[in-house]
């Protein structure tokens, strides 16, 4: 038996059947549940700074976020996928927007909106002013703009959305 | 409902909750709860999450450089709070602004003071779970939104008012459509009245809820909607006309309820207000220049102003030190939501915790205290 598993012809045909499961099994499910995050994305309600004005207008009737599929802001912090870091990050806030990526329940994404969240932005030289929330949690799209308009943010989302429809991992990373 | 009666809290019963910083409907402040049971024991406030040093930065900045940072504070209302800063200025400088400047720049103070409020109307509904209420207000929030874009370009931040007058001139054929969306929103608030203001399930949970007196108003230096709402009879616009208010003719609603109702019923009567002052300043618009010419880094003489005008929140002031040099020495910043978060601790004690959140209401702009 061991000599079996050592021999080059089994190890190929181990790694072939896994290939073809992946391929037959795997992509599916990963597929079905790329498709069932991307249209169902709950931001959590933090509001950093003065950003959170347009994702409100975002979520207003005009622009109805909801019709990509991310609903409005007001769940429960352990039901949310989605963390719209909406503006400036001042030292005060920082320990408390990491603690609250880390209190999201996997898979979960992040929108930087604003060039305050980006790089520090108009406070770059504030001595109060994060320069970039990178420094502290992993971002998936940056949104530019001091505000950005409420329809970059729908295509900040629609971007996201795109990212997690071709995500290889069942993690949704 | 408040409590009434004065009863005295178990000392071990008592559960320390704190609401927010991340709180649907918090904003990005905290308070901090001592609750007994389902009665708020005491209330402490804890702001400066959005602390980022402005008036640090506004003295290493120019006078023209300080424009854009100044609004952000207060991002829904930026005309009105860049306000007294230009008028500070020009103060300071001995600038006459063209009429036709100071007419521009009152209606785009009297436009934010509407996008505002509807943002507030919006606010307000998610506190009380209404959703009618934020996808009306939101929505309607944006045909002004579309007009004070047509004049400044921007969707929220405009830095429009600067020393000197305003940025540049409106576009032509804007008067006729502001005029119509005026005409239109004077009726659609007939019907924001009809559906939340008057409807009795809204004022089951509004009437009556945190009732500030009007003693209490005034020793806790309230401004704005709140100290109106509570009986007070102050707005700067007509206590010290600023710019060129004396021209206009409206009113200041104020209200004896001091309740939750009454600044929101404050806030509903001061956008008609405003669209009436809308109206006077696109009919009465002189024309001529919009502006001095002031050159990118004026030099402001030294001395020092104070100056305070009626922002959508309240009384917006600055200070401003000025040593001769292109840079202010000092600027202090005034905001008016600051003022009023004093009351949230006193109106907060005693108070149901279903309806703490129904207090936040005029907090909401936590955002100025930066």
């Amino acid at each position: 038996m061991v000599a079996v598993q050592k021999s080059g012809t089994f190890q190929f045909l181990v790694g072939k059947v896994n290939e073809v499961l992946q391929d037959a099994i795997g992509a599916p499910i990963r597929y079905l549940a790329n498709w069932g995050r991307l249209y169902s994305l709950w931001p959590v309600h933090l509001e950093t700074a003065c950003c959170s004005v347009e994702v409100g207008a975002a979520a207003g009737s005009r622009f109805d976020m909801e019709r990509f599929g991310a609903l409005e802001a007001f769940g429960s912090l352990r039901q949310c996928d989605l963390l719209i870091v909406m503006g400036t990050v001042t030292r005060k806030l920082a320990p408390r927007l990491k603690l609250i990526y880390d209190q999201m329940a996997e898979p979960k994404w992040v929108i930087a909106m604003g060039a305050c969240a980006i790089t520090g932005g108009l406070y770059f030289d504030s001595y109060n002013v994060l320069r970039g929330i990178d420094d502290i949690i992993p971002v998936d799209v940056f949104v530019p703009g001091c505000p950005p308009r409420a329809e970059a943010l729908l295509q900040g989302l629609v971007l996201l959305q795109e990212k997690i429809r071709k995500s290889q991992s069942l993690r949704g990373v | 409902m408040a409590v009434e009666t004065e009863y005295v809290p178990d000392a071990d019963k008592i559960m320390n909750v704190s609401l927010g910083p991340q709180h649907p409907g918090s904003g990005h402040f905290r308070i901090k709860l001592w609750l007994d049971g389902d009665y708020v024991v005491r209330a402490e406030p804890d702001p400066g999450y959005v602390h980022r040093g402005e008036e640090k930065m506004a003295e290493y900045r120019n006078y023209i450089q300080n424009v854009p940072h100044l609004e952000r504070p207060v991002i829904l209302d930026s005309c009105g709070i860049l306000f007294p800063y230009a008028l500070g200025v020009d103060e300071l400088m001995g600038n006459k602004v063209p009429p036709r400047g100071q007419y521009l720049s009152v209606i785009m103070a009297e436009l934010n003071r509407i996008i505002s409020h509807m943002y507030f109307l919006g606010i307000y509904g998610v506190f009380m779970g209404h959703t009618t209420m934020i996808t009306w207000a939101m929505g309607d929030r944006e045909m002004f939104i579309d007009i004070a874009e047509r004049i400044g370009g921007a969707r929220v931040t405009f830095a429009y008012i600067i020393p000197g007058g305003v940025r540049n001139d409106m576009p032509d054929g804007l008067k006729e459509r502001a005029l119509k969306t005026c005409d239109w929103f004077d009726k659609r608030i007939q019907e924001y009245e009809k559906i939340f203001l008057y409807n009795p399930l809204f004022e089951g949970r509004t009437r009556k809820v945190g009732i500030l007196s009007r003693d209490d108003a005034i020793r806790l230096g309230t401004t704005g909607t709140v100290l109106r709402a509570s009986g007070v009879n102050s707005d700067i616009r007509k206590d010290e006309p600023y710019s060129v208010y004396q021209d206009f003719d409206f009113n200041v609603p104020v209200s004896n309820d001091g309740d939750s109702w009454a600044r929101l019923w404050v806030a509903i009567e001061e956008m008609k207000e405003s669209l009436k002052i809308l109206r006077q300043a696109f009919t009465k618009i002189p024309d001529g220049p919009v502006r001095l010419k002031l050159g990118p880094q004026p030099r402001v003489p030294a001395g020092e102003v104070y100056t305070r005008t009626e922002a959508a929140r309240g009384e917006m002031s600055y200070h401003i030190v000025s040593d001769g040099t292109p840079r202010p020495y000092r600027l202090k910043i005034g905001v008016p939501s600051f003022k009023n978060m004093r009351v949230l601790p006193h109106l907060l004690k005693g108070c149901h915790i279903a309806y703490s959140a129904n207090l936040l209401e005029f907090e909401f702009l936590a955002g100025r205290i930066g």
